[in-house]
């Protein structure tokens, strides 16, 4: 279960509960700051903010995961590495049940909101066809 | 400004036996490869008056100070992060006593890797609150991305997929580590070969990753003793005189500890090129002058980025490069001679520096003939340090 009251990164998490996917970003110069944080090197400015995103990726690595390293996690499944066609040099990282055969590099990748716990929801990625 | 090229040495090696279960607590193994590299050097425990430890390690410099009764101690410091200090740590050592804080500096690196705190591992956060107060932890532990054996795998698979690298090509690295291992009666696998069959059909860990693409967990430690280059000539053996050391961080290396490292725009290019860029202007030197070489080797595919970013071969080339006999005794670049943390033993990247002494002194079990120049490198990906040592 993630934690999600830290002051850099609740924001996050408080959209996926609503089913939005959401990257701190740069109101005054457009840069996307993730994993998210309060200052923009970019342009020197502290004038940030959680901007939406489609929910619309492509993907950029993954792996077959087959020992065992966490308990609440069965093998095998599939991690995998997202860049978000609206925020691009971000990442997201995503994970799907099994081991997914039919990955290739580029593919279209669309967001789902995964209810984890308690009103803890978690954005994941899976391949649109 | 102040240029430390040749100015310092590395005088005095040590290390342990390197198996699975030591025991023997840290301090008592530190303790002994901290006295075995004193001895080495021809000194007294009285004659360090620097130590210098890695952050990760459990053991303190006053623990030292009491077991080894190095009472003279007037500096200390701790170098991180983990697996990318120990050249760093040499390079402290070089500041301290370029500085005039300490004339003869003890480094160590002791753990018992297998049989206490095992890296590598997950489990440990509490499943109920996982991240958080920057650790990042959160943006990928709860998907089952926890070690660094699974972010290590999706970098060899983007390695992969950008340049058309295979799995054999990062088996001839897993082959050629363990080919000096075989050589060398101190290596955890000195006496285990290891063929490409095994390597390619070696148990699943995290696809493309399989069982020998992995370090071995180790309980041992090293040290080393570090002087001025005028007291190193008199000490009993040749000095590896450290040419040039550097530390660096990528351009822009994300946050936290080692997990969003994953996050970077790149995942081929990693902080070693940017130290090879700031260490080779120091040293005056490049990768052609480089005449044997110990990568950081955590994983099979961390040697390969390296072998890109030190510029012994192109971007993308790693994988022919490697598997086209360069790495072997005789090769362009012969690579890791004391087995490295492939088949060696895993003691956080010091047993390749005392490696890279042995190469200078002429009296490695894989000597490199006439070897004159060794690359020494540490851990990747969060930040790296590197160094050349010359005879």
């Amino acid at each position: 279960m993630p934690y999600t009251i830290d002051a850099d990164t609740a924001g996050f998490f408080e959209a996926a509960r609503e089913g939005h996917l959401v990257v701190r970003s740069c109101s005054d110069c457009g840069a996307n700051l993730h994993p998210p944080r309060q200052y923009c090197r970019h342009c020197g400015g502290w004038n940030t903010r959680w901007r939406k995103l489609t929910g619309r990726a492509t993907l950029v690595t993954w792996t077959i995961v087959e020992q065992q390293m966490l308990p609440t996690f069965e093998v095998p499944y599939t991690v995998v590495l997202v860049e978000p066609d609206d925020a691009p040099g971000v990442r997201f990282v995503g994970s799907l049940p099994g081991r997914v055969e039919s990955l290739q590099a580029g593919m279209a990748m669309a967001v789902t909101f995964e209810t984890v716990g308690d009103g803890v929801v978690l954005p994941q990625w899976s391949p649109t066809e | 400004m102040y240029d430390h090229r040749d100015r310092c040495a590395i005088v005095g090696i040590g290390t342990t036996d390197f198996t699975k279960a030591s025991g023997r607590s840290v301090l008592t193994l530190a303790t002994q490869a901290g006295a075995a590299a004193i001895s080495d050097a021809g000194l007294a425990a009285t004659d360090i008056d620097g130590i210098v430890r890695c952050e990760h390690d459990e053991v303190r410099h006053n623990d030292l100070v009491e077991t080894l009764g190095t009472a003279n101690v007037t500096y200390w410091s701790s170098v991180g992060t983990g697996g990318a200090a120990p050249c760093g740590m040499i390079g402290q050592a070089v500041g301290a006593i370029m500085s005039g804080q300490a004339r003869t500096v003890l480094a160590f690196r002791s753990l018992n890797g297998r049989s206490g705190r095992r890296f590598g591992q997950a489990g440990r956060a509490s499943p109920r609150s996982i991240g958080g107060n920057g650790s990042y932890d959160e943006f990928f532990i709860p998907y089952g991305l926890a070690v660094p054996g699974q972010m290590f795998a999706m970098i060899a698979r983007r390695h992969m997929i950008e340049f058309g690298t295979t799995s054999e090509h990062l088996g001839s690295i897993a082959l050629t580590c363990r080919q000096r291992a075989n050589a060398n009666p101190n290596a955890q696998m000195a006496d285990r070969e290891l063929s490409m069959q095994e390597y390619l059909t070696g148990r699943p860990i995290s696809l493309p990753l399989r069982l020998f693409d992995f370090c071995l967990e180790t309980d041992g430690a090293c040290a080393v003793v570090v002087t001025d280059t005028e007291r190193a000539r008199n000490l009993p053996h040749r000095p590896a005189l450290i040419r040039a050391v550097a530390q660096g961080t990528s351009r822009h290396p994300q946050m936290g500890l080692v997990l969003p490292t994953l996050l970077r725009e790149s995942l081929t290019t990693q902080p070693s090129a940017d130290v090879a860029e700031t260490l080779y202007r120091r040293a005056g030197m490049g990768p052609e002058d480089i005449d044997v070489a110990q990568f950081y080797d955590c994983f099979t595919i961390t040697v390969l980025l390296q072998l890109e970013d030190y510029g012994f071969c192109k971007k993308g080339e790693g994988g022919p490069f490697a598997s086209g006999g360069a790495l072997d005794i005789g090769g362009a670049i012969p690579i890791n001679t004391s087995g490295g943390h492939l088949s060696e033993g895993y003691i956080h990247g010091m047993n390749h520096v005392v490696e890279g002494v042995r190469q200078i002194r002429g009296t490695s079990s894989s000597q490199v003939a006439g070897a004159e120049t060794c690359l020494v490198t540490s851990g990747i990906p969060v930040a790296t340090s590197a160094m050349i040592l010359t005879a």
